[in-house]
């Protein structure tokens, strides 16, 4: 498979310098008023959490989702929001997917600060000192928001030298992704946890994860069944797994030479995240008068190995590949059969094969995914899998940060008219549930913690782009049976 | 759905209906009236009826007095609220919004010698909610609303924050007495300007806009986006006041005009007329 060493430059939602959204003295829709109170709640004062109750802390890729949109509310905050996360970034490149905030106490969230004890066991991998973080990562989805966020306001960005500043922690990231993690050795960054991909608990990893020894029940006390429904939460034995995985990676120092990596799993949503992210960093580059196209042809380097690595033509989509699993054909490990919603986020690569980026515009409204003809909102899993669950946590229910991504693939290839019915949805579900973590993709019923700050920002970023196209067109109620 | 309105001083103009249509022609919606003492204000009756009759939007009178409702002196506590008594009456004929004031401004701080203020806490209270209500009482009889200015400490020692005064007007207990927030003072004592205006929200009454340096907005560090985000989300319908001082570098006049398009701009909106 081959693509173009310079990839297409586009970008599927440009977003102008500030945006005139509406005349001075016209009035905000209610939902942005009631978005932008859920973020002013939600902001700490350099950072903002996801959620009061659940999550206290600072979360990686929910903090890029958070800037995207609060970019609309304030750009000087939506950049401090990234300078603050990168600001943890540890010495190898990481960005630790938790940046936990001293002040609330230990018991709030497991694992907590003691658990991860990144000072101290993350030191030869150059964890900040004075900081606490978890040791593991999430998807690389920065350098597209610091983009993003750059462009709501450049002046003040240049002014603050925000491009200049992130620019090297960004591709301190991007290395460290591509140098540390390509375990596989064929060009994709690899996770090592089910948290990392950030669908903790989709069913493609139950396979992965039933090799692995769940930790003992006793050596550890979940905080997230205080706040949220344990129905809706993972079961404990996977939770024990999840304990003793992040506890082998600590005890091995967070170095990824010297740990065992007994779960690797190749994901598309991950890597795709990482391409969509490289042709951002080509355009930072580009803007601070740098040379992007090592960025560029890392990007389509990403995406010939999402499609050599992970494409089913059979399935109509992307897999993940389980690198400890026996393979039979001569990539390493083997193509795991569950269908996540991340296997279609490689929409997101501008320079997909025509094919493979038809093959799954149709396989998002096929009977799997059913978007626009069974469900409102592209569902994290299969419809029709086993394990399908509309309520539990990554095992079926909508997922805003996703549909967001997918609202912009169908964008990027073609799809606008599929796009502005989903953007439609994103927003009706948004309001409808006061903002839930997650949603029902049949009935957009809110599950899940409300007042999530992502879902608030992505709602409040998709306004804005419907304001400046003046209106995109408000779908009619849906008449759902 | 900000409105937009000038204090007066700063306009360009020998009367009311000259700077009105300086200011209109800059993008303001309305004026800003500043309210001496010596029942000054009131003297200036014909020339505001006059003015009001020309079709000059006058919502708001800002006091501007040596003393005020909470000073230390009962005689002059007295004629203060004489004062802003006969300044909310004129402002409700002229079919304003209301008249704010501070607690005291320039008569004590917490934070200069001698640091210790001449009067107890116990006492101070009660001569700010007598004095509240009292205002309040005389402002709902004439259909008007008074504002309560929170300063910052180093220009008065008794309400600070926006908290403060939300809870004096909370045990007032009059809907005519309402917070009156200054974006200048608010970035000294608020440790997050956009949370303190949500939680305040119910009591804004009115909004008097400068940047961190008390210039014009546009020429310090203020977090515009956030502050005006949090104001939109608050619901706030009345007016974004200009009080303020002026860059010195800058033509006095351009920089009074830089200021409406500035604060449409950052409040994610087009200026008037500009449209999409």
């Amino acid at each position: 498979m081959t693509s173009p060493a310079v990839a297409v430059d586009r970008d599927p939602a440009p977003a102008p310098p500030p945006a005139p959204a509406r005349a001075f003295g016209q009035a905000a829709p209610p939902l942005r008023r009631s978005a932008c109170r859920v973020l002013i709640g939600n902001w700490t004062g350099h950072s903002t959490v996801p959620s009061h109750g659940l999550y206290p802390h600072q979360w990686s890729w929910n903090s890029a989702f958070i800037a995207i949109g609060l970019r609309h509310l304030s750009p000087l905050r939506a950049q401090r929001e990234l300078e603050t996360l990168l600001g943890a970034q540890w010495g190898d490149g990481r960005i630790p997917h938790i940046v936990f905030n001293r002040a609330v106490p230990l018991g709030a969230y497991f694992p907590s600060p003691d658990f991860w004890r990144s000072s101290t066991a993350g030191a030869a991998a150059g964890a900040p000192r004075a900081l606490e973080t978890s040791g593991i990562v999430q998807p690389p989805v920065h350098a597209l928001a610091a983009w993003l966020v750059h462009r709501a306001d450049p002046e003040a960005s240049a002014r603050r030298g925000f491009l200049a500043r992130v620019h090297p922690r960004l591709v301190a990231w991007h290395r460290y992704l591509a140098d540390r993690r390509d375990l596989g050795g064929g060009g994709l960054a690899a996770v090592v946890h089910p948290w990392e991909p950030g669908m903790d608990n989709s069913p493609c990893w139950d396979g992965p994860l039933a090799r692995i020894e769940p930790a003992a029940a006793d050596s550890f006390r979940r905080a997230d069944l205080v706040h949220g429904a344990a129905a809706d939460r993972p079961t404990d034995l996977d939770y024990g797994r999840y304990v003793r995985l992040a506890a082998e990676y600590r005890d091995h120092g967070y170095r990824d030479a010297a740990a065992a990596h007994p779960f690797a799993v190749e994901d598309p949503g991950f890597n795709a995240l990482f391409a969509a992210s490289e042709h951002a960093l080509a355009r930072i580059t580009q803007a601070l008068g740098g040379e992007p196209d090592v960025h560029r042809e890392r990007a389509a380097a990403l995406t010939d190995a999402l499609v050599a690595r992970l494409w089913s033509r059979e399935a109509g989509q992307f897999l993940s590949r389980d690198l400890r699993a026996d393979g039979a054909g001569p990539v390493t490990g083997r193509l795991v059969r569950a269908r996540s919603a991340a296997g279609l986020l490689p929409l997101l690569a501008p320079d997909l094969p025509p094919a493979v980026a038809g093959a799954l515009l149709e396989t998002v409204r096929g009977a799997h995914f059913g978007l626009g003809t069974t469900v409102r909102l592209l569902p994290s899993y299969d419809l029709r899998g086993a394990a399908f669950d509309p309520h539990r946590y990554w095992r079926g229910p909508a997922w805003f940060n996703v549909n967001w991504l997918l609202e912009r693939g169908l964008r990027l290839h073609g799809a606008g008219e599929r796009a502005d019915a989903l953007a439609g949805e994103i927003l009706r579900a948004a309001e409808d549930s006061h903002f839930a973590e997650y949603v029902d993709p049949y009935t957009g019923a809110g599950r899940g913690t409300r007042d999530f700050s992502w879902t608030a920002a992505l709602a409040l970023d998709l306004l804005a782009r419907r304001a400046r196209q003046d209106p995109a067109p408000v779908p009619a109620p849906r008449k759902d049976s | 759905m900000f409105r937009t309105a000038c204090q007066e001083q700063l306009l360009p103009g020998a009367t009311l209906q000259e700077k009105w249509e300086f200011a209109a022609a800059a993008g303001y919606d309305g004026i800003e009236l500043r309210g001496k003492g010596d029942f000054h204000f009131r003297e200036r009756l014909p020339a505001l009826r006059k003015a009001q009759a020309d079709g000059v939007p006058m919502p708001t009178v800002c006091v501007d007095m040596p003393h005020f409702f909470a000073a230390f002196d009962r005689d002059r506590r007295r004629d203060a609220l004489a004062q802003m008594k006969s300044q909310l009456s004129v402002i409700a004929e002229l079919g304003g919004a209301g008249a704010q004031t501070p607690a005291s401004y320039g008569m004590f701080s917490r934070r200069l010698p001698p640091f210790t203020p001449p009067r107890g806490e116990e006492e101070e209270r009660e001569v700010l909610l007598s004095g509240l209500t009292e205002l309040g009482e005389h402002a709902r009889a004439e259909g008007v609303t008074l504002f309560l200015e929170p300063l910052n400490r180093y220009e008065d020692h008794m309400v600070n924050r926006l908290e403060q005064a939300v809870e004096l007007i909370g045990a007032v207990g009059l809907d005519s007495v309402r917070v009156g927030i200054d974006s200048y003072h608010m970035n000294i004592e608020e440790a997050d300007p956009p949370a303190a205006i949500l939680a305040a929200a119910p009591y804004i009454g009115h909004a008097q806009v400068s940047d961190s340096n008390r210039f014009q907005p546009g020429a310090g560090h203020l977090d515009w986006a956030a502050w005006l985000g949090a104001l939109e989300s608050a619901g706030y319908r009345g007016h974004l006041a200009l009080e303020c001082r002026l860059t010195p570098h800058l033509d006095p006049a351009e920089a009074v005009r830089s200021v409406p398009p500035f604060l449409a701009r950052m409040s994610g909106a087009a200026p008037s007329g500009a449209g999409r």
